[in-house]
């Protein structure tokens, strides 16, 4: 029982439409998990149920092996072990680099101001953005952004990162300084569950890939299995029209 | 032409006036503060009310915010300080004023920052709570701090109209500016006082209105 | 309970003083009728001449809005109507309270009306130029019907504050609603015509609040 995070038979219906089905999927420790799919499948629903910034209302999400709490300080502490990095980046705009990513271990964790800022430096170092700490959220590219955002998650030192689809927002030829950053986490044993329609990445640096339809996930296992020998008709056709 | 700045009438009445000035800027800042921190308070508990048992709390905050945008802020002066003594309440001619304002200026001031901290992203609540911040955290360090920065240009309009409503208060016999001159003016039967008082008003407010403007065009609000 | 209605909404005194409250109301309608109207007009054309204006001239405008903002309205209202007749001019006491909020008003109307001018794109000016319409047609054919429809929940926000004002005109012994709903708490000594007349100024402005929330209003107009 190693798994980090556990999804079991999750639900949601938004409006009568449902847009998840019965998912189980687990993430064990170091694993990284790439969640793949035509947009509106499920995959940002999926994420953010495992947090429970969306109410799941069928199943279980079961983090290192006890449900998330439905809310009150346990879900807020499950949260800061489960870091999250949007789309958007929904970076703090008032907010320094440095300022960004030690708010939550202040205000969240509970470190003093000094702990929390060394934290958020050794996060943004991480992320190759040593030199940026006192940089505004508007005064850095894209991809300086989304980095940033990901040292803020790293800054609490989760057990696992939920990324969704990080590099979707971003310029080309900024893809790749984010890509690095994820491979290089995952190299040091960070756990993460990704969506991405960045195929080749999912490829090289996952360890597994589901791809989700319709809120079902309709396959899921090793890159090589998923992506040469794909079984159903859906993910045939989703891969050809990449 | 003479009789509007008759030197000697303007003599006698400045010492009147300029103890008015002490009354009407005591009295405008203390409503000022009172109404935007009654405003500020409102739209918290607004913003960070959740589930069905404190739903209509909402409702009602919206509701005291519309009462008091249709309702001029005289009547309500005036209603405080003739109709409450008959419930036993019996406010001073300043308190009234002072409340009265203060609800007014509450009630814009309330409506002011809820459209501010609505007009935030959810996004920001979103990354705020993933990171494991409380609600009470994730609207005090990241989602007020950004509404805030809309709310000054329009708070600052109000808080200048609140302090120019201040007048409103000679009716119910505040020795300020206004009712300082008036008193005067009856006395002497000559309208030097009330040009003297005109001249206190756009000293002590046309700064104000130009920064007003300064604002509006600066943060581009619209 | 009853007490308090006794006190505070004593049927009685209601019906006894409707006379004098619908007597009131009228008058203040009447101010309405003169404010509102007379400050969109002259609003209209400061937002014109500013807009028409050199830029040293519209500066000065924009100066003279500004002085005349520094004047809480009450006391533009007991300048006018109390200094007026120290010049030997004596109006009429509804044209006294109707001429001094319609100063106040218009300068607001007039920048609301000029926000709407300048929230049209240029391109539109290019565009009935080129098709040979003069300045003065443009505005009226082009940019103001589109530049009013932009501003239209702000100017039914200044309406709605200008409504309110007209209940200064009770401090410059007008007889309009507040007035003579202190005149009927003064012959029955309850507060109940007060309340009333409060009630009536909600039930007047209550549906002007809806309806600006309903165009999308904000609730901060320029002071
Ligand atoms: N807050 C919401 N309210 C209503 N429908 C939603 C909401 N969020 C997502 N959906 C719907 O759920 C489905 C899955 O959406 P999403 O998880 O965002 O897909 P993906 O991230 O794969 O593009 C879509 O049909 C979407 O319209
Ligand atoms: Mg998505």
């Amino acid at each position: 029982m190693s798994d980090v995070l556990e999804l079991r038979g999750v639900g949601k219906t938004f409006a009568g439409i449902p847009a998840l089905r019965d998912i189980h999927l687990a993430v064990g420790a170091s694993e990284l998990v790439a969640l793949i799919g035509p947009s509106g499948s499920g995959k940002s629903t999926l994420l953010r149920c495992c947090n429970r910034l969306t109410e799941p209302d069928a199943g279980d999400v079961v983090f290192e092996g006890e449900p998330v709490p439905a809310g009150g300080a346990e879900l807020a502490s499950v949260r800061r072990r489960m870091g999250m990095v949007f789309q958007a980046f929904n970076l703090y705009p008032h907010l320094n680099a440095l300022e960004n990513a030690a708010l939550a271990p202040r205000r969240a964790a509970g470190l003093s101001q000094g702990e929390a800022e060394t934290a958020a430096r050794e996060a943004l170092e991480r992320v190759g953005l040593g030199d940026r700490t006192s940089a505004m959220p508007d005064e850095l590219s894209g991809g300086q952004q989304q980095r940033v955002a990901i040292a803020r998650a790293l800054a609490l030192r989760p057990r696992i990162l939920l990324l969704d689809e990080p590099t979707s927002a971003l310029d080309p030829e900024l893809v790749g300084s984010v890509l690095r950053v994820i491979r290089s986490l995952k190299e040091d044993g960070v756990a993460m569950l990704i969506a991405t329609h960045e195929i080749a990445f999912a490829r090289e640096a996952a360890d597994r890939i589901a791809f989700l339809a319709d809120g079902e996930i309709l396959e899921c296992g090793p890159p090589a299995e998923v992506l040469d020998r794909p079984r159903t008709e859906r993910l045939q056709s989703f891969l050809s029209r990449l | 032409m003479r009789i509007f700045f008759d030197p000697e009438v303007l003599a006698a009445a400045w010492p009147g006036i300029r103890s008015g000035i002490g009354v009407t800027l005591g009295l405008a800042l203390t409503s000022i503060a009172a109404g935007v921190a009654l405003g500020l308070l409102l739209a918290t508990v607004r913003a960070l009310i959740r589930g069905a048992p404190l739903r209509p709390v909402g409702g009602l905050i919206a509701a005291y915010a519309d009462v008091f945008r249709a309702m001029p802020p005289l009547v309500l002066l005036v209603v405080l300080y003739f109709a409450a003594p008959f419930a036993g309440i019996e406010l001073s001619g300043f308190m009234a004023a002072f409340v009265a304002l203060g609800l007014v200026l509450g009630a814009s001031a309330e409506e002011i920052f809820w459209a501010g901290i609505t007009s935030v992203n959810r996004g920001q609540w979103e990354a705020a709570l993933s990171t494991g911040l409380s609600r009470g955290e994730a609207f005090r360090r990241v989602v007020l701090p950004q509404a805030v920065r809309l709310t000054i240009p329009p708070l600052t309009n109000r808080a200048i109209a609140t302090g120019k409503n201040t007048a409103l208060a000679s009716v119910v016999a505040v020795p300020e500016v206004l009712n300082q001159a008036a008193s005067i003016q009856a006395q002497t039967a000559s309208p030097a006082p009330l040009l003297l008082a005109a001249g206190v008003y756009v000293a002590l407010f046309l700064p104000l209105v130009r920064i007003g403007r300064w604002l509006e065009t600066r943060f581009h609000i619209r | 309970m009853s007490e308090f209605f006794q006190t505070f909404l004593n049927p009685g005194v209601m019906a006894e003083s409707s006379g004098l409250l619908l007597r009131g109301l009228w008058v203040t309608l009447q101010a309405c009728l003169i404010v509102v109207p007379g400050g969109l007009f002259f609003g209209a054309g400061l937002a014109l001449a500013q807009t028409l204006a050199p830029a040293w001239g519209a500066r000065s405008l924009s100066w003279g809005v500004d002085l005349i903002r520094a004047f809480p309205p009450l006391v533009l209202l007991v300048l006018i109507v109390h200094g007026l007749p120290f010049l030997g001019i004596e109006p009429p006491p509804l044209l006294g309270v109707g001429i001094a909020l319609t100063i106040n008003t218009s300068t607001y109307y007039g920048e609301i009306l000029r926000a709407g001018i300048l929230s049209i794109e240029p391109t539109q000016w290019e565009a009935a130029r080129s098709t040979g319409l003069g300045t003065m047609a443009t505005l009226r054919h082009v940019i103001l019907p589109q530049g009013v429809r932009n501003v239209l929940p702000d100017l039914a926000g200044n309406t709605l504050e200008a409504v309110k004002l007209t209940s200064l005109a009770s401090v410059v012994a007008l007889p309009d609603l507040l007035r003579m709903a202190r005149v009927a708490q003064g012959v029955h000594f309850n507060p109940s015509p007060l309340i009333l007349a409060a009630l009536l100024y909600l039930a007047l402005l209550w549906p002007l609040v809806r309806l600006i929330r309903r165009l999308g209003g904000r609730a901060v107009l320029p002071a």
